[in-house]
């Protein structure tokens, strides 16, 4: 039997993936909907998890009463226990031509495959939008949860193709227009575009998903080796742009896309979310078990 | 303004066309695919914003192309600054090669190398189609380069140019310029590089001092002088002379220049000890004569070495060298029946006289034979005087006959006859010449008349290596000049070039220009080591004399056979002129005189080479600008 009969799925290795179903998504603030799930909220619930004691007062359910205490202290006091409820994960995946370079298309399809899985093993609602012009609008995978719904989950990013123009900030605008509920965007793009970032980034935000922004650029965006009279063409439109003495503007290509990185970075913390940029040529276990297990994106 | 040497090459300025379409056909620009223009745009906006040049810069390539393009075109074109130099096809260059032109300032240069950087501007700026020839002028002229437009070859022969420690010989120098303005009519005229410094005599009409140069000038000549170097003082004149059988006087003469007071020690040394020191000082153009003392009763190699104790311009003028011989009598042969040379020479004190009263000759080799008999040539001597004898190789031109003589004329400047009045002597017997012989079939036999007699030749000479045979063409017992007192002054005339010649009464210093004739083992090989350790082969010929060996430079000479030193000769210069530094801007001619040209006239200053530097430059800042590291690109 060949190795790739036995994975699950052509985007994850099996390691990679046992891995990521030991792993929980880590969101700065706990934006969880009112329905019960797994996801701990702050507030006082029904689960097995034990969070504090308090007073007892009338009206109190008395299957609450902390009987051992009672019989000590001859004073009632109430358990307290975690309320347990669901949260979203937005996967939002850039499939615009743009991200058909160099393997930025496949990290970030397999960026959204391992943070999925930490979603879905922690039954957590799991929705994916492919953002390209191949299609209308966004392509959605429906909230799903559970390890039932992990073969419905790889199947659908194993679909996705890439191709046409769709800006990223166009691509979040219409996925708002679809999704309800709290809980963590991750959007996975070159944020290669002319539009306002910030807008999309305040929608998110003001839809309650904390953002997990994610810049793909391949090592020819990051430091490109160019010399010369070229003529640029545009991936997504075929527009063409005519640049002499390429060499020469390195430096200031470089202090834009820099400049471009911050931006991003300012933008997500300013509405409480978080922002990396990632090379295309970084394999997944460095960027999810390295990078985002460093900074806290996951644990 | 600017010319141009070849004008026609401005052609290729039609390069230009095929550079530019070249240009915008390379021009279409390759296409790249990239993910977005989004960062580009951005970049593009931005370098519009900060580069008001961007037009300018977007074709810089093609504007340093045509810019080199067009450099290398006027580099080809050969544009140059005229100057005022005429611009012969041929010009032959005279360089004063003699010992002053060694002469060093302060600076540490010498006249020579200034003459260098001049004659450098010459060939740097040589035109095409005009050539140079360089001739040496030292003790003798000698062409270093023919007529030639390579200028590396003209670069090395002038580097190789070395002063010769001789006195100048200007004419001979002109004497080769003027074959050569024979040969080749396109010479305008010939230029000469010298600090002046050449014999002179005063002119009457000015009271001035000019070089005085015996030549017929023929064609121009430009001379240029050179500055003078500053103070020397040197030795002029080294001889000694025997003045009793137990001494030797030893002169030394040491002169100033005339640019400054000047000091110094003189020390001699004999035989590598110091003899005595002295210690002189001389005002500008003085000179100061020195009497040293040493005995004969040995041989001495004498050195005098003068240390000035300032700024001495010449070296090679502070040394001389001197071989005094171990006294002894001179010994003569003359036969009893010349009683009146006998009788003249017992007179003389240091002379060993044979044969004795006995007839008896103990001695094989003489100093000087005087007979009547041509057989006593076979007696060897450095001398011999032959009385009433015609030369056998003059046999058939000369025939003593009787009959009265009157002497007609004679070189009163000839050692044999100085100070010897020959008016009114009479003689009864003379030698005639034959049927239609004149006196220049007798020189032309190697003798030199010395005395003319009305009908023949009375006193000739012939020199042969180191030996000088007199002979008298008439019997001086048959005639009145034993009877007056020019006969013992000739006698001792005799004995005193003797004595010359065999080293016993007088010597004077070596100098310079060609190696004194040396007597050594006949037909054999010697090496000559000079001063500055070069070697020469030499052959002694059969009669073991070794001459004609070239020393221009002062020091001492080393003679070796198989090895072993036989001789060491040190030559001196010992030249009054030479040390004195004194130069004349004004050359006098047999018939014209030249002036030294005061301003130099510039050469024409070629431009390609700054131009094709330019553009070497220029493609190395083209292809550094396109090959930098952009700015701003982190690491």
């Amino acid at each position: 039997m060949s190795v790739a009969a036995t994975q699950f799925t052509p985007l994850l290795s099996n390691d990679v993936l046992a891995r990521a179903e030991r792993m929980r998504l880590n969101p700065l603030k706990r934006q969880t909907n009112r329905m019960r799930g797994e996801h701990l909220s702050g507030k006082g619930g029904t689960s097995i998890e034990f969070r504090d004691y308090r007073d007892y007062v009338a009206g109190d359910d008395i299957r609450y009463v902390d009987w051992n205490i009672f019989a000590r202290l001859n004073e009632p006091y109430l358990k307290l226990f975690a309320h347990e409820e669901e949260m979203q994960v937005v996967v939002l995946l850039d499939a615009s031509t743009s991200m058909d370079f160099d393997g930025k298309f496949e990290l970030a399809r397999q960026i959204a495959g391992c943070l999925g899985v930490m979603g879905l093993m922690s039954v957590e609602k799991v929705s994916v939008y492919s953002c390209g012009a191949k299609q209308d609008g966004p392509v959605q995978l429906r909230p799903c949860s559970g390890r039932a719904s992990l073969k419905k989950f790889f199947r659908f990013l194993e679909g996705i193709q890439p191709g046409g123009e769709f800006p990223i900030e166009t691509a979040i605008e219409a996925v708002l227009q679809h999704h309800r509920g709290r809980g963590i965007a991750v959007v996975l793009s070159d944020f290669l575009t002319l539009g306002p970032i910030p807008r999309a980034f305040n929608l998110l935000h003001g839809a309650g998903l904390e953002l997990y922004a994610m810049q793909i650029l391949s090592p020819a965006e990051i430091d490109p080796d160019m010399t010369g009279d070229l003529r640029f063409v545009d991936s997504e439109n075929e527009m063409t742009l005519d640049v002499s003495s390429v060499g020469e503007l390195l430096g200031i290509y470089h202090e834009h896309r820099l400049g471009l990185e911050r931006h991003l970075e300012t933008e997500a913390r300013k509405r409480n979310g978080r922002f990396v940029a990632l090379s295309s040529a970084m394999s997944i276990k460095e960027v999810v078990f390295d990078t985002l297990l460093r900074r806290g994106w996951v644990r | 303004m600017p010319q141009f040497f070849s004008p026609l090459h401005a052609a290729l300025f039609a390069l230009l066309v095929p550079l530019i379409i070249v240009y915008f056909l390379k021009l279409r620009r390759t296409r790249v695919a990239i993910p977005s223009l989004a960062l580009w745009q951005q970049v593009i906006n931005d370098q519009r914003v900060n580069s008001p040049f961007q037009k300018f810069k977007r074709n810089i390539l093609l504007l340093l192309q045509i810019l080199v393009l067009s450099l290398l075109v006027l580099s080809a074109m050969q544009p140059f600054y005229p100057g005022t130099e005429a611009n012969a096809s041929k010009l032959p260059i005279l360089i004063d090669c003699s010992a002053s032109m060694g002469a060093k300032d302060t600076n540490g240069q010498s006249r020579l190398d200034l003459v260098k950087e001049e004659v450098s501007k010459i060939i740097d700026g040589l035109q095409p189609g005009q050539q140079l020839t360089l001739i040496e002028v030292g003790a003798s002229a000698r062409r270093i380069t023919d007529f030639t437009d390579n200028k590396v070859l003209l670069r090395t022969a002038l580097a190789d140019l070395q002063v010769s420690d001789v006195p100048s010989r200007l004419d001979d120098g002109l004497r080769l310029a003027q074959a050569l303005t024979r040969s080749a009519p396109q010479i305008e005229s010939v230029r000469l590089y010298s600090d002046g410094n050449l014999p002179t005599k005063v002119n009457p009409s000015t009271g001035k001092e000019v070089a005085a140069v015996d030549f017929d000038l023929s064609f121009p000549v430009d001379f240029f002088q050179m500055e003078s170097a500053g103070a020397n003082m040197g030795i002029t004149a080294f001889n000694a002379r025997r003045s009793t059988t137990e001494r030797w006087d030893v002169f030394v003469r040491v002169e100033g220049s005339e640019h400054g007071a000047t000091s110094g020690k003189v020390i001699l040394r004999s035989n590598g000890a110091v003899v005595s020191q002295e210690t002189i000082v001389l005002e500008p153009g003085e000179s100061q004569r020195l009497v040293f003392t040493v005995g004969t009763n040995e041989a001495h190699q004498l050195e005098v070495e003068l240390q000035p104790q300032e700024h001495d311009s010449l070296a090679c003028d502070n040394r001389a060298w001197l071989t005094l011989l171990e006294g002894r009598d001179l010994d003569v042969y003359c036969p009893a029946d010349l009683a009146t040379f006998r009788h003249a020479l017992q007179s003389t004190p240091g002379i060993h006289l044979e044969p004795d009263a006995d007839g008896a000759s103990k001695r094989g080799n003489y100093d000087l034979v005087i007979s009547d008999d041509l057989q006593d040539r076979l007696r060897p001597a450095t001398a011999y005087l032959f009385v009433n004898a015609v030369p056998e190789d003059l046999t058939s031109e000369l025939e003593l006959r009787d009959g009265e003589a009157t002497i007609v004329d004679w070189k009163r400047d000839a050692n044999l006859f100085q100070h010897v009045q020959l008016k009114e002597v009479l003689i009864s017997n003379v030698a005639e010449k034959r049927e239609g012989i004149t006196d220049a079939d007798v020189e032309a036999a190697g003798y030199e008349i010395l005395a003319h007699a009305n009908n023949g030749p009375l006193a000739i000479r012939r020199s042969e290596g180191l030996k000088t045979t007199y002979h008298l063409l008439f019997d001086p017992d048959r005639s009145t000049l034993p009877y007056r007192i020019g006969f013992p002054v000739m006698v001792s005339n005799l004995v005193n070039e003797t004595m010359q010649q065999a080293s016993l009464a007088e010597t004077r210093s070596p100098t310079t220009g060609i190696l004194p004739a040396l007597q050594v083992t006949k037909s054999q090989t010697f090496r000559i080591t000079k001063p500055d350790g070069h070697h020469e082969e030499r052959e002694s010929d059969e009669e073991g004399i070794l001459l004609g060996i070239s020393a221009p430079l002062v020091g001492e000479y080393e003679v070796r056979e198989a090895g072993e030193l036989i001789d060491q000769v040190g030559l001196a210069l010992l030249n009054s002129s030479e040390t004195s530094l004194k130069s004349v801007d004004k050359i006098q001619f047999n018939e014209m005189a030249i002036e030294a040209t005061g301003e130099r006239p510039t050469t024409d200053q070629l431009l390609w080479r700054a131009l094709a530097v330019a553009a070497l430059c220029l493609l190395m800042v083209e292809w550094w600008y396109f090959q930098k590291r952009p700015a701003g690109v982190p690491d």
